[in-house]
């Protein structure tokens, strides 16, 4: 399965929040990234399966905060092939 | 402009030589190198370019500083994880800087240069399979 994350992060990465961070304009399509929206981060070898927390304008740039989800993201997968169906 | 980082710097002892380091991978020398631009972007310190990545210490024998702890929580997403050591890092000339929260810190460069990426993966050393990554745990 190849993966391609909605924003590159190192997800080792965590600044006085609490949470990982990562620079807006990472994404590949930034319009998707907003607080509440689930999206993958990492990169293709350590993907994560992320909820985004806020973003926030800092003088380098907007970062973007994100909560790591429970669970690897083969199981995501599996859970869409499981329950959604083509009807 | 980035921001100052030395307000996130914590007063803490510098652990002692054998202790362990995690980090999330794998790396390689191309993702060092974005990640430490990445971090360079962010911070500074005391007003200097920063360059550097952000590693976990096994500060504790049990707890949430524990290595064991360390891979399966904060590495639970990672199959890959780099196991190294303070002596390691110190012996590939990187330098430790307690910031943010315990127990993580940030491995520094002296720059950018491919010689400074190459050190840094070095003292990182190969990466190994984590015992405690989320599908390992299901079994």
């Amino acid at each position: 399965m190849t993966i391609i994350v909605d924003i590159a992060a190192d997800l080792n990465d965590e600044d006085e929040t609490g949470f990982v961070w990562t620079f807006l304009d990472e994404a590949r399509d930034p319009s998707v990234v907003v607080p509440g929206a689930i999206i993958v981060a990492g990169d293709a070898d350590a993907p994560a399966v992320v909820e985004v927390v806020d973003i926030v304008s800092k003088s380098a740039g907007q970062v973007v905060h994100l909560r790591i989800l429970p669970g690897d993201i083969e199981d995501y997968a599996a859970l869409v092939r499981r329950t959604l169906s083509a009807s | 402009m980035p921001d100052e980082i030395r307000s996130h710097v914590r007063d803490e002892v510098l652990p002692d030589d054998a202790t362990v380091i995690v980090r999330g991978g794998p790396d390689s020398l191309e993702k060092l190198a974005q990640h430490a631009a990445r971090t360079n972007r962010a911070f500074l310190l005391d007003g200097h370019q920063l360059w550097g990545v952000s590693v976990f210490l096994a500060l504790d024998d049990a707890g949430s500083a524990s290595a064991e702890r360390i891979l399966a929580d904060r590495m639970r997403t990672y199959r890959i994880v780099h196991l190294t050591n303070v002596a390691q890092v110190r012996a590939s000339g990187i330098g430790l800087l307690p910031t943010f929260a315990r127990p993580r810190y940030t491995l520094l460069m002296r720059d950018a240069s491919a010689r400074s990426i190459s050190a840094l993966a070095v003292a990182l050393g190969p990466g190994s399979t984590n015992p405690y990554h989320v599908a390992k745990r299901r079994g």
